[in-house]
């Protein structure tokens, strides 16, 4: 009950936060805090079936290109199509049809647990190495499709002119929906299942738990979350095309949760953050500085390789990510800030 | 916890350094924003143009009384960090006026943030004609895939007296597919008759089959609108099977390594350019070719002189609106007219497309020769 009142309670103080941001914070910022929680789905989408079912999935961006493509042919107006598609007519009844937001957002979230729900047969019946084979090349298919399907995603021209819908509120909103849900699910007894799958995959069988009804519950609500995170992110860049999509943005994903730690949804959200926020933030190093007499010229690219030294420093020293499989509690910070205020020698010691 | 020390100490340092050296701007200057992939996948020619502007602006240093500053962000050749960096030119960096990106669909994610903030922005080099299509704020120094194609389809016609010509695309880039399209439709319209269209993609090694289907058919054009690579194996593996027909492509072919690559193969291909250093007819041409040359030590390039062209367009823009007003400058620059450009002299077409000469390049004992230039 607690607990409840204070994630409540953090839930309403990013509120407030938010609102101020809204409200005096330049285009610039609103900008990056997006692309932040739109990371956060993200990695939280991809952290489930990685980080809590243990299975090497590579095909994250077939997922997000179909929300975003779903997501942005659902929203586009029927007069801005038939400028967009200008080699080829765009199919019917897309070519008619406009949704708003809120229901472009959902139906790319399930058309991507559509195509989920259709592969997963496939993907679950091998694991490991071969599992990580699989669904890289649904990814690759999904891409290829987007590439050559002229008629529907409109081919390499790609789609421009999405309404920038992507405010705030709706990102923000989700990925706080998306950490709730999951972080639910993880605690709950489906998680606990997962999690054992993890484990020992023939002791959790062992002990009665069906493997692929896990599985799949797993990888349809990741999939459903980076199918959202997609069309937010179509709403947010306002131009898709298949280049987005490629084998990159999974790998980026990767090492967002993998530098967070597996397994943690915490270290997802941090991971996801620093990814974001601070890429942006390392741009001072490749600008040109006068400090002390001393003129300095920047180095374009300089960001990148302090990043790849981070990384490297990460996984020397943090070998388990930032958090080592370790989530954010309550209960945690508490001993956290009472071991802390134990360290001040004439603060009132914690009665016992 | 050694190392936490450590790493805190550095990101203090870091923040310090970045808090000291904040923007001492003097208020009089004008800053001209760049985003440019100086880093991934198109980082050699976000270098070029980034050159190109850095010596016009040592030509015109500056505007209105007032010197001009140059802004240099990096987008990494990535759509997401292309948005980020135009958002922070106008945000953090006040600029009045950004030139980029270098491709058109990073291009497509800077270009609507600026038309929301009113700054014009100019890029060199993105063809795709989405990119200023019903926009205010965006315009382009080189000309668009429409033009291109058919001033193809008109040389093909006019002087190369072509009427059979066979088409082969590489699908998976929107510049090719685009640049086909055109062509096969101004090349119809002029009476002649598109036999064959087949279809590659990025990164093929292999046309002996599209090359033998073609040869069934006895064309006596061969249009590959493609980039270098696919092109020098194309001729390659054409001359190998004995397809003698000339091959015809775009501007993507302007590159040394077709040269190396394709061998005596590529002789006598020809294409359709942005600019050769032999078409320069006008003043401002000449003097930055000068410049460019003794300052790197290499032959001017399509590149760095359509980044040259960025630059003074913007630059005779603010001065006829006599001021950095996006508004004004973004109409001054619509209303650009023969104006004397290093590619040639421009004017401002529909959707802020320029019309401009096109330049016919031909590959002749193993060098690039300019042989004409074709006005639409």
């Amino acid at each position: 009950m607690k607990n409840r009142l204070l994630t409540l309670g953090a839930v309403a103080g990013l509120l407030l936060l938010l609102w101020g941001a809204q409200r005096f914070a330049d285009e610039y910022q609103v900008r990056l805090l997006n692309t932040a929680a739109i990371f956060i789905t993200l990695a939280l989408g991809y952290h489930l079936i990685n980080g809590v079912c243990g299975q090497l999935h590579l095909g994250p961006n077939a997922f997000i290109a179909l929300g975003a493509y779903t997501a942005a042919l659902l929203t586009l107006t029927p007069a801005e199509k038939s400028r967009i598609f200008f080699l080829e007519p765009l199919i019917w009844p897309f070519s008619q049809l406009t949704l708003p937001f809120a229901a472009a957002l959902c139906c790319g979230g399930l058309v991507a647990a559509g195509f989920a729900f259709l592969t997963g047969f496939p993907v679950f019946r091998v694991r490991g190495d071969y599992l990580a084979i699989v669904t890289l090349g649904f990814g690759e298919v999904v891409r290829v499709l987007a590439n050559n399907w002229q008629g529907l995603t409109n081919g390499p021209l790609g789609l421009k002119g999405l309404a920038p819908h992507t405010t705030l509120w709706w990102s923000w909103g989700v990925a706080v929906a998306a950490l709730l849900v999951i972080t639910a699910l993880t605690r709950s007894g489906y998680g606990r299942a997962m999690q054992a799958i993890r484990e020992d995959e023939i002791a959790a069988r062992a002990m009665g738990v069906d493997v692929f009804r896990h599985l799949m519950l797993a990888y349809l609500l990741s999939a459903f979350f980076l199918g959202v995170g997609g069309g937010l992110l179509a709403h947010l860049v306002t131009t898709i095309s298949p280049t987005l999509f490629t084998f990159f943005l999974t790998f980026n994903l990767l090492i967002i949760i993998v530098v967070g730690g597996l397994g943690s949804a915490t270290g997802a959200v941090l991971a996801a953050l620093l990814f974001t926020v601070g890429g942006e933030w390392l741009r001072v190093v490749e600008e040109p500085h006068v400090l002390l007499g001393f003129s300095y010229p920047g180095i374009p690219g300089l960001r990148m390789v302090i990043f790849s030294l981070a990384l490297l420093l990460v996984i020397i020293y943090f070998r388990r990510g930032l958090c080592g499989g370790r989530e954010f509690t309550w209960e945690g910070l508490g001993r956290r800030l009472r071991r802390l205020k134990g360290r001040i020698p004439f603060g009132a010691r914690p009665q016992r | 916890m050694g190392i936490w020390v450590w790493v805190k100490s550095w990101l203090w340092a870091l923040l310090a350094l970045t808090t000291l050296t904040g923007s001492g701007s003097a208020a009089a200057e004008i800053k001209i924003g760049l985003y440019l992939p100086m880093t991934g996948s198109a980082a050699a020619m976000g270098q070029m143009v980034w050159e190109g502007v850095q010596v016009a602006h040592r030509l015109k240093p500056a505007l209105l009384g007032r010197p001009v500053k140059l802004v240099l962000v990096d987008t990494k050749s990535d759509r997401i960090d292309a948005a980020n960096a135009m958002s922070r030119l106008i945000e953090k960096e006040k600029v009045a006026a950004v030139i980029g990106e270098v491709i058109s669909s990073d291009t497509l994610a800077g270009a609507p943030i600026a038309e929301r903030a009113g700054i014009p922005n100019i890029s060199p080099t993105a063809t795709n004609p989405l990119v200023t299509q019903g926009r205010t704020f965006a315009f382009r120094a080189c000309f668009v895939d429409d033009l291109q194609g058919k001033v193809a389809a008109q040389y093909a016609r006019e002087h190369l007296q072509a009427q059979r010509a066979a088409v082969l695309i590489d699908q998976a880039q929107d510049y090719c597919v685009a640049l086909a399209n055109f062509f096969m439709a101004e090349f119809r319209r002029r009476g002649g008759q598109i036999i064959a269209v087949t279809y590659i993609q990025t990164g093929d090694q292999d046309f002996t089959a599209q090359i033998s289907g073609f040869k069934g058919k006895n064309p006596d054009l061969l249009y590959a609108p493609n980039y270098y690579a696919e092109n020098a194996l194309l001729a390659r593996q054409a001359r190998e099977l004995g397809l003698k027909t000339p091959i015809l492509t775009g501007d993507g072919a302007q590159v040394p390594e077709l040269l190396t690559l394709g061998g005596p193969a590529v002789e006598g291909m020809v294409f359709t350019a942005h600019f050769h250093r032999q078409a320069l007819t006008t003043e401002l041409g000449k003097q930055f070719l000068k410049t460019y040359e003794e300052s790197y030590q290499k032959d001017l390039d399509a590149f760095a002189a359509l980044g040259g062209d960025c630059y003074f367009l913007l630059h005779q823009a603010m001065e006829k609106a006599g001021g950095t007003d996006g508004a004004k400058v973004a109409q001054a620059l619509a209303e650009t007219k023969d104006f004397p450009a290093v590619t040639g002299r421009i004017t401002m077409g529909p959707d802020h497309n320029p019309v401009k000469g096109v330049v016919i390049i031909k590959v002749e004992q193993g060098k690039f020769a300019y042989q004409t230039t074709i006005q639409p």
